[in-house]
């Protein structure tokens, strides 16, 4: 079982119940989500609400559905051919998978970080700035402006500031991994989706990034999905435990560890499969 | 003895199975592919190359089996050996036991005095052989190279010392560049004006807009043109005259006296006189007349400088046809069709499109290109100058096009795989940053698959400058009067014809009078074409480098 520090039992302010939350604290409202991939279903029937401003961590094991989950937030499942959608996810209580929905205009504002660190082969400044430029902004200063503070939330201005004009493909992992956050948040989204953003990296970096999510998080709302539990429990706020695409358990971590109410989700913490 | 052949077979197997043999077997191959490759090239260059060098001037004296005696003057082209039996009947006489006859072919030039620039001489016969210092040749602007002895020197119609040799030579050389520049530029922008005033006029004429004010302008233009037409004319004319007045009066290896204006005198060498210094500056002075001079006597003198010219404008019209075209039908291909039956057939269409053999797409350049969309493009845009067509005849557009068709698969096949190369996570990184898939196409995708690009364009660089069978269908010609890139508005012409460094290669190994002459023009001509494309290769290559360098990916 992990362990969780005795205080962390007791009701931390950030506890909060997530059967009910009110309207002004929810950021992302998952309902009756199923996906079916050709005559395979990925994921059942997912309800969920998932807090503004906060870390939640989605964990299970390989092939749960929960990187699937994770892609439904910002639609990159539309690029696979034979994915079908049925349910809703609202932003704003507006569905995301309605009719008039534009994609582009949705993922900036849910960015989203992958598993291993895929920096564009350009300089560090022009990674940057990308989506910006895709917006259209041409103005050097607020340009400038946007890669200090997008590189200073990541914890990566100090290393490359003197760099900004080489190429990204020079930086180490865990570095191309903060600039990549920092290419996220640098059009400023509402929620930032990680998909096991430190599987790749060194236990150092690791750390490094995970310092950058508890920063993050006054920001964004952050959604991250991993398959190491004792970072779960260490960076989340709430997780949610899936298995073969079901929703199994959701509640705010130290619950999950501690008291899990599910025998499959005390089985897993536990190590007995996974 | 059991047993050691047990043991042999033994190594053997082992030796088999450690792989060697495959090693050799490819380092055999290599081997091969790398010795053709520079026995091609050593081949060429040695042929082509002594072409250029300044070679010994030779007088023969011959006694031939009837007693007369003959003496030949020129320079060895070749010699080999040939079965007596070959020249039983011409009743030589020959030693009991000899099989084979040396004989020279001898380069004699002279062609008023005799038909053929060249001759074989039999060894046996030749009674002695001197190389006199005195000996000249001349390399004329008509009727080929005079080797013999020069006798007298006229300047402004008095004799005058030989030493005086250089200054006139530099004297005429000035006024042939005044004639040329004449001739070649202010003349020929003259008639180029009055050719388009004539079909102004008649434009209007066909229109039925031409009224009594236009022609007055018309004909007051060309009054204006013609009055400067006939001044310069009269210039020309009169620097002719001059330098009509310079003669060499030269004797030829038979003693006969030969007047040569100095008009037609390209160079006088003293061949014999030269040390390897003077022969290799003036070697490298032949080359560079290759590269830079037109051709003269149905191409089998002078240089090649139109075909050099042909051939790097056409290709580099076809580049600019192909890329685009290419690029766009593998975007479309492996982006936005989807993957199903039509797309493999489309795909395979593309690939066979490769094997049609060239000729077959220069019969369709010449109907569809020419006759079809060149003779609309004439009824539409040229009706003035019809019957005569403009863009309905072969002409250097349409062979860009052929070409760029029959590139095409190459370039769509190597942008594909470029596209197919790209890691799905630059893509997904794009899209997630709220980039369309135009966005994404733009400016991550077609950057990262740029060195493929550049590949598909150097493959359709090589394959394009080697080809000539479709290009005389649709616009090579053996001689153009005029470059397509000139001085003339709207300065490049695009419905002109052409010449190209393969068709030349052709033309002047088995199409001239002349072949003998020819053949070591052959083997330079194909040097250089060889050096062209290599060259426009290279340039596509270190593109390609730099953009590898510049787009270099992560090696996940």
């Amino acid at each position: 079982m992990i362990s969780v520090t005795p205080n962390a039992l007791a009701d931390s302010p950030n506890k909060m119940d997530l059967e009910n939350l009110s309207p002004e604290q929810i950021a992302l409202e998952i309902k009756g989500l199923n996906l079916h991939y050709g005559n395979k279903q990925a994921l059942q029937d997912i309800t969920m609400s998932i807090p503004k401003g906060q870390v939640t961590a989605f964990i299970g094991p390989s092939g749960c559905g929960k990187s699937t989950l994770l892609r439904c937030i910002n639609r990159m499942n539309d690029l696979v051919d034979i994915c079908k959608i049925t349910g809703e996810i609202n932003l704003h209580g507006e569905n995301i998978y309605g009719r008039h929905v534009d994609v582009a205009e949705l993922r900036r504002k849910v960015g989203m970080v992958f598993q291993r660190p895929n920096p564009f082969p350009k300089s560090i400044y022009e990674n940057v700035i990308y989506g910006l430029r895709i917006m259209g902004e041409k103005n050097r200063r607020v340009l400038d402006d946007a890669v200090e503070t997008a590189l200073k939330s990541a914890a990566l201005w100090n290393e490359v500031k003197d760099r900004l004009h080489e190429s990204a493909l020079g930086l180490s992992g865990g570095q191309q991994q903060r600039l990549v956050i920092a290419r996220a948040i640098a059009i400023q989204p509402e929620v930032l989706l990680l998909d096991e953003p430190t599987s790749a990296l060194d236990p150092i970096s690791t750390l490094v990034i995970e310092e950058l999510i508890n920063d993050l998080k006054k920001q964004f709302t952050v959604v991250i999905v991993t398959h190491n539990m004792q970072q779960a429990a260490r960076v989340s706020d709430q997780t949610a435990f899936m298995y073969m695409g079901d929703l199994i358990e959701y509640s705010d971590t130290n619950t999950l560890f501690t008291m899990p109410t599910k025998k499959k989700t005390e089985d897993y913490i536990t190590g007995r499969y996974g | 003895m059991m047993k050691n052949s047990n043991k042999g077979n033994g190594n053997m197997k082992k030796w088999f199975r450690s792989g060697s043999p495959w090693i050799w077997l490819s380092a055999g191959g290599v081997s091969i592919s790398l010795i053709s490759v520079l026995g091609l090239l050593w081949l060429i260059a040695s042929k082509g190359l002594s072409y250029f060098w300044p070679a010994d001037l030779h007088q023969f004296e011959l006694l031939d089996e009837k007693g007369v005696r003959t003496t030949v003057i020129g320079e060895i082209y070749d010699r080999e050996r040939i079965p007596a039996s070959q020249l039983a009947h011409t009743g030589i006489k020959l030693k009991p036991n000899q099989e084979t006859i040396e004989r020279l072919l001898i380069k004699t030039g002279n062609r008023e005095l005799v038909s053929l620039d060249f001759r074989w001489l039999l060894v046996p016969q030749i009674q002695s052989m001197i190389t006199p210092e005195e000996l000249v040749v001349i390399e004329r602007r008509t009727n080929g190279n005079f080797y013999g002895y020069i006798d007298a020197l006229v300047l402004d119609g008095k004799e005058v010392a030989l030493s005086q040799l250089p200054q006139l030579q530099e004297r005429v050389d000035e006024f042939q560049e005044q004639i040329e520049a004449l001739q070649k530029t202010d003349i020929g922008a003259i008639n180029y004006k009055l050719e388009r005033l004539r079909l102004k006029e008649r434009k209007h004429t066909l229109d039925n807009s031409l009224t009594p004010e236009l022609i007055q302008r018309f004909e007051k233009s060309t009054e204006k043109l013609k009055n400067e037409y006939l001044q310069l004319e009269k210039k020309l004319m009169a620097l002719r005259d001059e330098i009509s007045r310079d003669q060499l009066i030269v004797r030829a290896m038979d003693g006969q006296q030969v007047t040569i204006n100095f008009e037609h005198i390209l160079q006088i060498n003293y061949n014999n006189q030269m040390g390897l210094l003077d022969r290799t500056l003036m070697f490298m002075h032949q080359v560079s007349a290759f590269i830079v001079d037109d051709p003269r006597e149905a191409n089998t003198e002078g240089g090649v400088f139109p075909a050099i010219f042909g051939t790097v404008l056409m290709v580099l019209l076809m580049t600019v046809i192909v890329s685009p075209f290419g690029v766009i039908a593998a975007i479309y291909l492996h982006e936005y069709a989807g993957n199903n039956a039509l797309t493999k057939l489309l795909r395979i269409a593309v690939i066979n499109l490769a094997g049609v053999p060239s000729i077959v797409y220069g019969v369709f350049g010449l109907g569809f290109f020419v006759y079809m969309v060149g003779g609309s493009l004439d009824q539409l845009f040229y009706a003035e100058t019809l019957p005569s067509p403009t863009f309905g005849t072969p002409g250097v557009m349409w062979s860009a096009l052929t070409l760029a068709i029959l590139t095409l698969p190459v370039v769509i096949v190597s942008t594909e795989e470029g596209l197919s190369r790209i890691p799905a996570a630059m893509r997904h990184g794009s899209l997630a940053l709220g980039a369309t898939k135009v966005e994404t196409l733009w400016r991550i995708i077609l950057p990262i698959a740029s060195p493929a690009i550049m590949t598909g364009i150097i493959l359709a660089i090589a394959r394009a400058a080697g080809e000539v069978a479709p290009l005389m269908l649709v616009g090579v010609v053996k001689m153009a009067p005029n470059l397509p890139l000139d001085g003339n508005f709207p300065f490049l012409h695009l419905d002109r014809k052409f010449m190209h460094l393969g068709f030349h290669i052709y033309d002047v190994g088995f199409q001239s009078p002349n072949v003998e002459a020819a053949r070591p023009l052959v083997y330079a001509t194909a040097l250089l074409l060889v050096t062209i494309i290599v060259s426009l290769n290279m340039t596509a290559v270190s593109i390609r480098n730099k953009l590898r360098e510049k787009y270099r990916m992560l090696e996940h």
